[in-house]
């Protein structure tokens, strides 16, 4: 199995070697992580597309991707996500091993050093990127804002976030607003891409077989030229309700959404979490939960109906698509389930199913770079640096008592319903 | 200890190292086990040569039968449950995670799993083997793929593809959705799943792909003990003859969509399938054409005609051909114009051999960095078989590909004047 050693390089800055010589490919990111706010959600998520569209060394569009098929169709990327109450932008750039170039090409060197240029050797213009590579990025944006609209699951999932965490910076959307984005300015963007240099809390992650040393050196001597300073990150965690929120929202469908959002005072980095992960995937996790089995199949009321834990936040909502005359129905019976998981309606086989369909998920994850390093990433915003082995060991360890206890901790607090006309 | 008699082949890739075994199970079964030595899961899919066009046939010479749209997909639900109990249920014992697909031209089984591999293996050997249809089951799946038909009715997605295939094909069950319509499958009796089942689902008509941790010796056994011998089946397949010409070049439909998607296609004679050469040769074709480093890509980007989202894909199996360019666009009739004319342009003027060394370069690396994973792979070699192309054959052709191939599969394809656009706004 893999192991993972790390190392800090910088105030605030780490680098994580996954040395590993199954793949065909290696793989280098950078993740910075910043407190996520209205303000610069949208010129985060510029930057991310911005950063990666071209460089000093690669200064246009057109360029910078001959470059990347050149190094055998390398694949550099700038994504944001939410991880709570935090903004991660996450650059990355994967290729071929350099054992299967073509005539002895080395290729691993190149690509360190092409991220480097994309993080620290930008097309700038005095102190601010250029008006031309900033409307391209503008226009992707926006439009990668509004396709969330096309998809309308993912559109009923981010409005109903928005209304039930009102307030609460994991209300903001990843991707900030297609108003923010319209107005950020060349100046703008270049003072958040120093404030990413200089505050950001840093994760670097290197997965492969190739040796990590050199392309460790070159982000250490980039960084330096820093005097870094690190948020402070937090989450904020609201574990009370005082009052069930509804929200309905009309549209020309043909199927319904419904999604009912909990809170919960369990979040990372309590002791509980893993118990409550195991709760949750027993209620609708699995293919053989108590939602799939009972609501999808034995009543045939929702198309699909799962349940999510969101640890970081204490947060777990229950999505389904269903006719808009079942709702009521459908809500119900969703509850009904929590009511029996309360009272100690659960099965050991239910539980035993329960734990090695999630020691199967971490195991598999981790045949993957790109699940390697999402598994070591979403363990240091908990704060731990299990091993999948170690994790399976707290899955394991979870008793019925505590899914009881779990499942009485879910407090109803959104009820979000987008339905067809 | 294996048996020294069974019929057993070994396949190396020298530009790779790697290596998968095919046997030829007594049953009738092809069984591909592909060794990943350090991974901790194992991916493995059954599937038969049985998709959604397959709506019109005969099994050994007897009568042609024609059954309601929709049925294949139905089936792969219904296969799911035996008499006693659910297949989901049984994995839940031992950890995998499972599932199926209905393509047009492949149904398949699949899991993964880290733990309890051969007992997973024979629910799966087990529940495709065993099929259980009754008035009352069947009639019970009706609601829940009736939801699931409504949920792709609301998929832009799904409907701008299908919409195009109604513009390109006039009688190629292509066009048709896979899962049918709530009124076709309607129609459907437990008789109708049995002929279905018992001419498609002949072993001899299927295969197993198996890669990851587990091994040959592993597979062999559960395949020893759960397959059950199967007289072959002659099966024809019956399509009624498909002109070259499109339908009409343009549809349109409205759904809540905030920026229009299109589906441009071109519709190609297919006579036969298409080698593992040829599959190189269009892949690297088409990322000369079409992909970020293109000029057109460049030129649709600067006038703001195309985002990101723009792709591209050989849309290809038995007897439909096309080639697909899809993505979001604020004005996609001049994305299909501006297209055409590209494609005009060089086929008079010839292509450029700089675009062709680095696009081979990006298609080489993508075709190794798929075996990283256990589930490409798995695919990947039942796609293979169903096509009757070597595995490693593909990447070995990318790397041998000359200038002269990609010239002369572009004489074959793309032909500007028989493809249509199909706009969701």
């Amino acid at each position: 199995m893999n192991s993972i050693s790390r190392q800090e390089i910088g105030k605030g800055i780490y680098f994580n070697t996954i040395k590993d010589n199954r793949f065909k490919t290696m793989k280098l990111s950078v993740s910075i992580i910043v407190p996520l706010n209205e303000d610069d959600a949208s010129v985060n998520a510029l930057l991310a597309g911005v950063l990666t569209r071209s460089t000093k060394d690669y200064p246009d569009f057109t360029i910078l991707s001959k470059k990347l098929s050149q190094l055998y169709g390398a694949n550099l990327a700038g994504i944001v996500r939410k991880m709570g109450d935090n903004q991660v932008l996450t650059f990355s750039i994967s290729g071929i091993d350099d054992k299967y170039a073509f005539e002895g090409d080395v290729v691993s060197q190149q690509m360190s050093e092409l991220l480097c240029s994309v993080l620290f050797r930008p097309k700038l213009n005095g102190n601010a990127f250029c008006e031309e590579e900033i409307n391209q990025e503008k226009r992707q944006l926006s439009d990668m804002i509004d396709s969330e609209f096309n998809d309308k699951r993912a559109y009923a999932n981010n409005r109903f976030t928005e209304f039930m965490c009102q307030g609460e910076p994991f209300a903001c959307s990843r991707l900030g607003t297609k108003e923010a984005v319209e107005e950020v300015t060349g100046e703008d963007l270049y003072t958040a891409w120093k404030k990413l240099l200089i505050a950001g809390n840093i994760e670097i992650f290197f997965i492969g077989e190739s040796d990590s040393e050199n392309a460790k050196n070159i982000f250490e001597k980039n960084f330096k030229k820093n005097r870094r300073t690190p948020f402070l990150l937090e989450n904020s965690v609201c574990g009370e309700v005082k009052k069930l929120k509804e929200k309905r929202e009309i549209m020309e469908l043909s199927q319904s959404k419904m999604i009912m959002g909990f809170r919960t005072s369990v979040a990372s980095p309590s002791e509980d979490t893993m118990a409550m992960r195991v709760a949750i995937a027993l209620l609708g996790g699995t293919a053989h939960s108590k939602l799939f089995n009972n609501v999808r199949e034995k009543l045939s009321l929702c198309y699909y109906c799962s349940a999510r834990y969101t640890r970081i936040k204490g947060i777990v909502h229950i999505e389904s698509g269903v006719e808009k005359e079942n709702i009521e129905k459908a809500k119900d019976a969703i509850l009904k389930e929590i009511e029996d998981m309360k009272n100690g309606n659960i099965t050991d086989f239910e539980i035993e199913a329960t734990k090695l369909s999630m020691c199967n998920d971490f195991i598999t994850i981790c045949d993957h770079t790109a699940g390697l390093e999402s598994w070591y990433l979403s363990q240091l915003m908990d704060g731990e640096l299990d091993s999948v082995e170690e994790a399976c060991r707290k899955v394991n360890a979870v008793t019925k008592e505590q899914i009881m206890e779990m499942a009485s901790k879910l407090h109803f607090d959104t009820i979000y319903t987008l339905e067809s006309k | 200890m294996m048996d020294k008699n069974i019929n057993l082949k070994e396949f190396h890739s020298k530009l790779t190292g790697d290596k998968y075994y095919k046997v030829k199970h007594k049953s009738g079964l092809n069984i591909y086990m592909y060794e990943k030595e350090g991974y901790n899961s194992t991916y493995a899919i059954f599937g038969t040569r049985y998709g959604s066009i397959n709506t019109c046939f005969s099994a050994n010479d007897g009568e042609k039968i024609t059954v309601p749209d929709g049925i294949a997909h139905y089936l792969e639900h219904k296969l799911f449950e035996s008499e006693d109990g659910d297949a989901f249920t049984k994995y839940a014992r031992t950890g995998a995670n499972a599932n199926a697909y209905t393509s047009f031209d492949k149904t398949c089984y699949l899991f993964s799993t880290s733990q309890n591999f051969q007992e997973s293996l024979e629910i799966l050997l087990d529940f495709v083997q065993s099929p259980y249809f009754t008035e009352e089951t069947v009639a019970k799946e009706q609601g829940i793929i009736g939801q699931e038909i409504k949920m792709y009715d609301d998929s832009p997605d799904w409907k701008v593809l299908f919409n195009l295939l109604e513009c390109l094909y006039h009688n190629h069950p292509v066009k048709i959705d896979i899962a049918g319509t709530v009124e076709s499958i309607a129609k459907i009796t437990p008789q109708m799943l049995y002929d279905c089942y018992n001419t498609f689902y002949n072993l001899n008509n299927m295969a197993l792909c198996v890669c990851g941790k587990a091994t040959l010796d592993e597979v062999l056994e559960v395949a020893d003990r759960c397959l059950k011998l199967c007289e072959d089946v002659k099966i024809t397949n019956y399509f009624e003859d498909e002109p070259y010409e499109i339908v009409k070049d343009f549809s349109e439909q409205n759904l809540p969509v905030a920026v229009p998607l299109f589906n441009m296609g071109f519709k190609s004679k297919r006579e036969k399938t298409s080698s593992s050469k040829d599959m190189a040769a269009l892949d690297v074709l088409l990322s000369m054409l079409f992909s970020s480093t293109s000029e057109i890509y460049k030129e649709l980007q600067d006038k703001e005609l195309i985002n990101q989202s723009f792709n591209y894909e050989v849309f290809e199996g038995p007897g439909f051909f096309t080639i697909i360019l899809g993505g979001e666009s604020r004005n996609p009739e001049e994305v299909n114009s501006t297209i055409k004319e590209y494609i005009k342009n060089l086929k008079e003027n010839g292509l450029s051999i700089d675009d062709y060394d680095i696009s081979k370069r990006a298609v080489y690396g993508d075709a190794l960095s798929a075996l990283n994973s256990v589930d490409a792979i798995g695919n990947n070699l039942m796609e293979s078989h169903f096509t009757n192309r070597e595995f490693f054959s593909y990447i070995d052709e990318i790397y041998k590909l000359t200038f002269e191939d990609i010239e002369k599969k572009f004489n074959e394809v793309l032909d500007y004047n028989n493809s249509a656009l199909s706009v969701i706004r």
